[in-house]
């Protein structure tokens, strides 16, 4: 009998290779298998009554967990193994919706569309097996494969410096995941299992000597940190999000980001808990460089797509700050901002998008009073600076301040620096309202008009994610706080 | 008990009340012309807040205490050894307890009568549907945040009442001066909001495990709690941790309530409608940051420490704030340094011990404020200016504004029996009694004490500029009359509260909101002395205020120091350049050069790290010439090395080592 | 039992490869590379040949197989080599290797 686990990732993996055969009907295929996926996954959520617990050994048990051989050698056991708990099952709920929310949006890209509607459900697949893979060679397969997708999405469909910035984003996420896949084996090997399974990894990594730990934690938090990203190791991001198409912007930020959060999270944090322990001071250094960094830059930038880029570097830093701090209510805020995250730096690239293509140019300073004109893109960009810059009732608010109380608990008047740059994120997403929406109109070509249907229906599906978990966080931390986390030492 | 208390399980009602205005206006507003696109929707919906609210505070008078409404668990984290071992739960619910109860009635009245007045005011803009939405939504928030059962609560409506005073003060979106006004408000008040939102932590945090009590986390941090005030133990003793705490909370209030140095946006706020003005930046939103430090005070307390900052912060702002508006020309610009002066009392008597008195000039400030502005507003309505030296002579066209205005300037002034009269008295009695158990109190005594002169000064100079005199001085002024019944109706109404309101503490009934020291005033020997000396001052400020300006003259420019003095006041002690400077050149400076350093060091670095690679990798390609003789060479160049190493090399390096 | 020392016979196939590497290396026509290559995998023959002969008993089968199937080797190089040649010749009209660089970027 077949998991759902693993009659999702066939449905994904079809559903991408119908998309690529079926030419110009490509976008109805993606759409359809979109929602099958949202299906399937809103199925999970509502059979998932409570996490598994722990099993035999202290181990975490996973929902859903389906184990095939793979490659069996006398020594060495790999395994398909799939499971979820919740931190994984939220996370693939945000894929869900952040796929079926740019198939909506791009739903008019007449540029290849079968390859590009392809490329989309291909991203869903890899960051979906990301999420569900628990076994390190399908884990890394998955990882490696998300690259791929993003990196013709970029390359094919991009601005003027696609090819640079593609090559860039994929050598330099590329070198972060080999030493991530060698620091992978050497925890499998130096561990002494004899299965690449997390649930054998689990018991022999943890009792792992200290200073063990510390050199493979180090390897694989530099490995996911490049996804993160964390500064100074963050300016493919940039380039990537600038060249991308709306699209891929929109996977990018919303996706591969929290695939940096999300592996740092399972398999170095929960895998080597002394050495997440010991190296918190670097974690904590590089969290508080990012968030003042990625504010700081992002208020001199005068391109939109730039902007919202270093603020994602800001928010994840925050969620970087969060899984340093390591209590169940530290990661807890951790995974709830990385979805609102995804839900809000998606909506924001959309708008980003919509901007440019409406007005011809993303440059804050040429724009001017568009709100009259186009007062549905008004809003939604409205929304999507309110919703970043953490107003209560919007999605980012409830994450922020549990991720900040537990910085507060854990490390005291430190926290005063991400509390002062939630000033700064404040003042340019003022300034660039200010700008962009009020005033008198400015830069606004005659032949703008307010945003396709299929744009707004986009940007809708993030826009009322946003307001509901917004208002109602504690659907998502119920499930979030049902994952090994509710027992965290 | 009373037949009305089971309604004060149904507080919440008044909230879902005017969210339904928000929504149905919000959305269908557009299609709604002949209801003043929604307006007329907003006015009935809100004064059915206003029944229920006015409901609920007569149900608590009957018989006070504390209830709670409906609670709704926000989220749980469950506990881990070390940090919150208990858990940590976020909840939304609603507390009525006399303090929100007082609140809602002043709320919900006021936010009918704006609506109302509305109706008139506003009927010649574009974008109502827009307007009502917003101004619902901002009574929700508001209404939320007088009824929050926790901090928690009570920042996330804070916060939306921000961002509606926000959306409000930018209404006229397209005047560039309105869309910097709404910037400059957002961000100033976002500085106290984080410093408030440290505040917040240092309770949850640090208190959920001690001083209150465990389980305060696990059951959402509310304020009934248990006895109080909640942390009644610590207080009266100087706690590092609380002092801090207390501190950040009065940062939170300074930034809403325009307390110095946080004051800079509330005159810049006056961009938005007049009525926005009325309601938000004079009557309820600002009041907020008292009744948060009230709230504070009475649930979870302050340490000395806390008091005293509070008192200088108060003392300081009334006077400085007051001195600014003694030159100013602009008539809704005067009222809102009023506004500021007033909120400083306020302050400085919750600094004192005495919330209540704070609270009880807050109510009946929310009533004569409000009408001050509403009454501006007729005026700029009718004339078409704020320039007060353009005005003059309304008296005569507009008999009922002039009237209104001239009570709201009475009351502000505090001349009995005017409401004003009987709350800022309460407050110069009280604090000059602290003051004698606390020393260090009596500069900010003073400070308030000069500026009962100075209010009753510039508010004078602004109805004599305003109605005074034969006729308006600039003769291009259209004829002013008076507003449509929607306008008139408010202004009779407020006119009545402004005269009444001081004497309902005298009730015991309504007292009852109001438990605490100081309310109703106690008029012994000393008290009567003090009332006698503020009257005196308010009088002569009223006098000199006649001697320069009434009748229409107009005071001669002042020269020499004094003329110095009135640049810098005018230039409102450049605050608002300072605070420019930092967002505008440090910040920003810094910002910059951040971006330097992320274009040309950061990814500089990478790129030449690029540059390395393909470099390198050019110089290494020419040995591919194509030739397979070269090739060959190589491989026997290689052969050769090869063997000399294992043969010489290796042994030698090995023999070195001493090994075999 | 035979006419050369190992270090005569030694000598005699190292002069051999030598001759193949120099000619390899100075070589640029094509024919004349192919006998060089001939000339250096003699060498190696040689030295299979003589010292299977050398060590004689068991082992000696086995050298002069491998012997053999070099010989075998190196014809069919030079047939491959060889039509390699005429497929150069034909497709610029001369031999010589150092025109033929294409494959070079």
């Amino acid at each position: 009998m077949v998991g759902i686990l693993s009659l999702t990732l066939l449905t994904l993996l079809l559903t991408a290779v119908l998309t690529f055969l079926s030419g110009r009907y490509a976008k109805f295929v993606a759409l359809a298998g979109s929602l099958v996926f949202l299906a399937e996954v809103g199925l999970m959520i509502a059979d998932f009554t409570q996490w598994a617990g722990f099993g035999a050994g202290g181990v975490p048990q996973y929902n859903y967990s389906e184990t095939y051989p793979w490659i069996s050698l006398a020594w060495l056991h790999i395994n398909y193994t799939v499971g979820v708990d919740g931190i994984s099952l939220i996370l693939v709920l945000l894929t869900a919706f952040l796929q079926l929310a740019t198939v909506v949006y791009s739903w008019n890209e007449s540029k290849s569309p079968a390859l590009w509607f392809g490329l989309v459900a291909l991203t869903g697949l890899g960051c979906f097996g990301v999420f569900v893979a628990l076994d390190i060679l399908l884990f890394f397969l998955f990882w490696e494969a998300v690259l791929i997708p993003m990196f013709f999405m970029i390359g094919y469909w991009g601005g003027p410096r696609r090819r640079y910035a593609a090559l860039k984003f994929f050598v330099y996420t590329h070198v972060a995941s080999i030493v991530m896949l060698v620091s992978l084996l050497a925890l499998a090997f130096y561990s002494g299992a004899s299965s690449f399974d997390f649930g054998s990894l689990y018991g022999p990594a943890r009792t792992l000597m200290p200073a063990t730990q510390v050199v493979l934690f180090l390897g694989m938090f530099f490995g996911f940190g490049v996804k993160f990203p964390i500064v100074p190791f963050h300016t493919w991001l940039p380039d990537a999000h600038v060249e991308a198409p709306t699209g891929g912007s929109v996977l990018l930020a919303g996706l591969l980001l929290k695939l940096g959060g999300y592996g740092l999270i399972r398999w170095a944090v929960e895998l080597l808990p002394t050495g997440a322990h010991d190296l918190a001071p670097l974690l904590y250094l590089v969290a508080f460089t990012s968030i003042i960094w990625g504010a700081l830059v992002a208020l001199a930038q005068r391109d939109l797509k730039r902007m919202v880029a270093y603020s994602s570097i800001n928010h994840m830093g925050i969620v970087l700050l969060a899984i340093a701090v390591g209590s169940s209510l530290g990661i807890t805020a951790a995974v709830l901002l990385m979805f609102a995250h995804g839900v809000v730096s998606g909506l924001l690239f959309m708008v980003s998008g919509s901007v440019h293509h409406t007005f011809g140019t993303r440059d804050v300073s040429a724009l001017g009073g568009i709100t009259p004109r186009t007062p549905a893109l008004a809003t939604m960009v409205m929304l999507g600076a309110l919703a970043s810059l953490g107003l209560p009732a919007l999605i980012s608010f409830p994450a922020e301040f549990t991720a900040l109380l537990a910085t507060w608990d854990q490390l005291g008047y430190w926290v005063v620096v991400p509390l002062l740059l939630l000033v700064v994120t404040a003042a340019f997403y003022l300034w660039m309202m200010q700008r962009v929406l009020f005033g008198p109109p400015k830069g606004i070509p005659p032949t703008a008009h307010d945003l396709p249907r299929v744009e707004l229906a986009g940007m809708a599906i993030l826009a009322g994610l946003a307001i509901i978990f917004g208002v109602l966080p504690g659907l998502l931390v119920h499930v979030i706080v049902s994952s090994p986390i509710s027992g965290w030492p | 008990m009373s037949v009305l208390t089971p309604l004060l399980a149904y507080a919440g009602l008044v909230p879902l009340l005017t969210f339904l205005s928000f929504v149905l206006v919000g959305f269908l507003g557009n299609r709604l012309k002949g209801l003043e696109w929604g307006g007329w929707i907003a006015v009935l919906l809100s004064g059915a807040a206003m029944v229920v609210g006015t409901l609920v505070a007569v149900a608590e008078m009957l018989s006070p205490g504390q209830y709670t409404d409906v609670s709704y668990t926000w989220l749980t984290v469950p506990g881990s050894p070390g940090t919150f071992p208990n858990g940590v739960s976020l909840v939304i619910g609603f507390l009525v307890d006399p303090l929100s109860a007082l609140m809602l009635l002043v709320v919900t009245i006021v936010g009918f009568l704006v609506m109302l007045y509305s109706i008139g005011y506003m009927h010649h803009d574009h974008g109502l549907p827009r307007y009502y939405a917003e101004l619902s939504l901002f009574l929700t928030a508001m209404t939320g945040l007088v009824l929050a059962d926790n901090l928690l609560e009570f920042f996330l409506f804070w916060e939306l009442v921000g961002v509606c005073s926000y959306f409000l003060i930018g209404f006229y979106y397209e005047k560039p001066s309105a869309a910097s006004a709404a910037k400059e408000a957002f961000l100033v008040t976002r500085v106290g909001d984080v410093l408030f939102l440290l505040g917040i932590f240092i309770y949850f945090a640090t208190y959920a495990t001690a001083g209150g009590g465990a389980g305060w986390a696990a059951s959402g941090f509310k304020f009934a709690n248990g006895t109080q005030p909640f942390l009644g133990p610590l207080v009266g003793t100087n706690t590092p941790l609380l002092t801090v705490a207390g501190l950040m909370i009065l940062g939170g209030a300074a930034g809403k309530s325009a307390q110095f140095p946080l004051h800079v946006w509330l005159p810049d706020a006056m961009e938005g409608p007049t009525t926005v003005s009325a309601l938000i930046h004079a009557a309820t939103m600002v009041a907020a940051g008292v009744y948060l430090l009230a709230v504070t005070s009475v649930f979870l307390g302050f340490t000395p420490d806390d008091q005293f900052a509070i008192v200088a912060i108060g003392g300081i702002t009334c006077f400085f704030a007051a001195t600014m508006a003694v030159v100013n020309t602009d008539i809704k610009r005067v009222v809102a340094y009023s506004t500021i002066s007033q909120l400083g009392y306020m302050v400085l008597a919750v600094g004192a011990g005495v919330t209540m008195v704070g609270m009880y000039h807050l109510f009946t400030h929310a009533f004569f404020k409000a009408l001050l502005f509403l009454a501006a507003g007729s005026v700029i309505h009718a004339v078409g200016t704020q320039d007060l030296f353009k005005m003059g002579g309304l008296r005569r066209t507009m008999p009922l504004t002039a009237g209104a205005f001239l009570v709201g300037a009475l009351s502000l002034s505090g001349i009995f029996p005017f409401a004003g009269f009987f709350s800022k008295d309460d407050i110069l009695g009280s604090v000059f009694q602290a003051a004698q158990a606390h020393p260090a109190y009596w500069p900010f005594f003073l400070l308030a004490l000069a500026t009962v002169f100075l209010t009753s000064y510039y508010i004078f100079r602004a109805w004599f500029l305003a109605f005074g005199g034969p006729a308006p001085r600039d003769a291009s002024l259209p004829t002013a009359h008076e507003g449509p019944w929607v306008m008139r109706v408010p202004l009779i109404v407020l006119s009545g509260f402004a005269i009444a309101a001081g004497f309902f503490v005298f009730d015991p009934a309504f007292a009852s909101l109001l438990p605490g020291a100081g309310v109703p005033p106690t008029y012994t020997a000393t008290d009567l002395g003090l009332s006698a000396v503020s009257l005196g001052l308010a009088g002569s400020g009223i006098a000199l205020s006649y001697t320069l300006w009434g009748n229409g003259r107009i005071a001669a420019a002042p020269t020499g120091i004094a003329a110095q003095m009135r640049t810098v006041l005018l230039n409102r002690y450049y605050f608002k350049v300072g605070y420019d400077w930092i967002g505008r050149r440090a910040v920003y400076t810094v910002a910059r050069s951040a971006d330097f350093v992320e274009r040309y060091v950061i990814d500089g670095t990478i790129r030449g790290f690029e540059k390395l690679f393909s470099r390198g990798s050019d110089l290494l390609r020419r040995a591919q010439t194509g030739i397979v003789s070269d090739y060959a060479g190589y491989v026997v160049a290689g052969l050769v090395g090869v063997l000399l190493l294992i043969l010489y090399v290796g042994p030698a390096i090995v023999q070195s080592m001493g090994g075999g | 039992m035979s006419a050369f020392s190992p270090a005569g016979l030694l000598a005699l196939s190292g002069a051999l490869l030598g001759l193949g590497l120099f000619g390899i290396l100075t070589r640029r026509n094509f024919i004349l590379l192919l006998i060089s290559v001939e000339i250096a995998i003699n060498a190696a023959v040689l030295n299979f040949v003589y010292f299977a002969a050398f060590s004689g008993s068991s082992s000696a089968l086995s050298g002069q197989a491998i012997a053999v199937v070099l010989i075998g080797l190196a014809a069919t190089e030079v047939a491959v080599g060889l039509a390699i040649v005429l497929g150069l010749n034909r497709l610029r009209g001369s031999i010589n290797v150092a025109e033929a660089s294409a494959l070079r970027r």
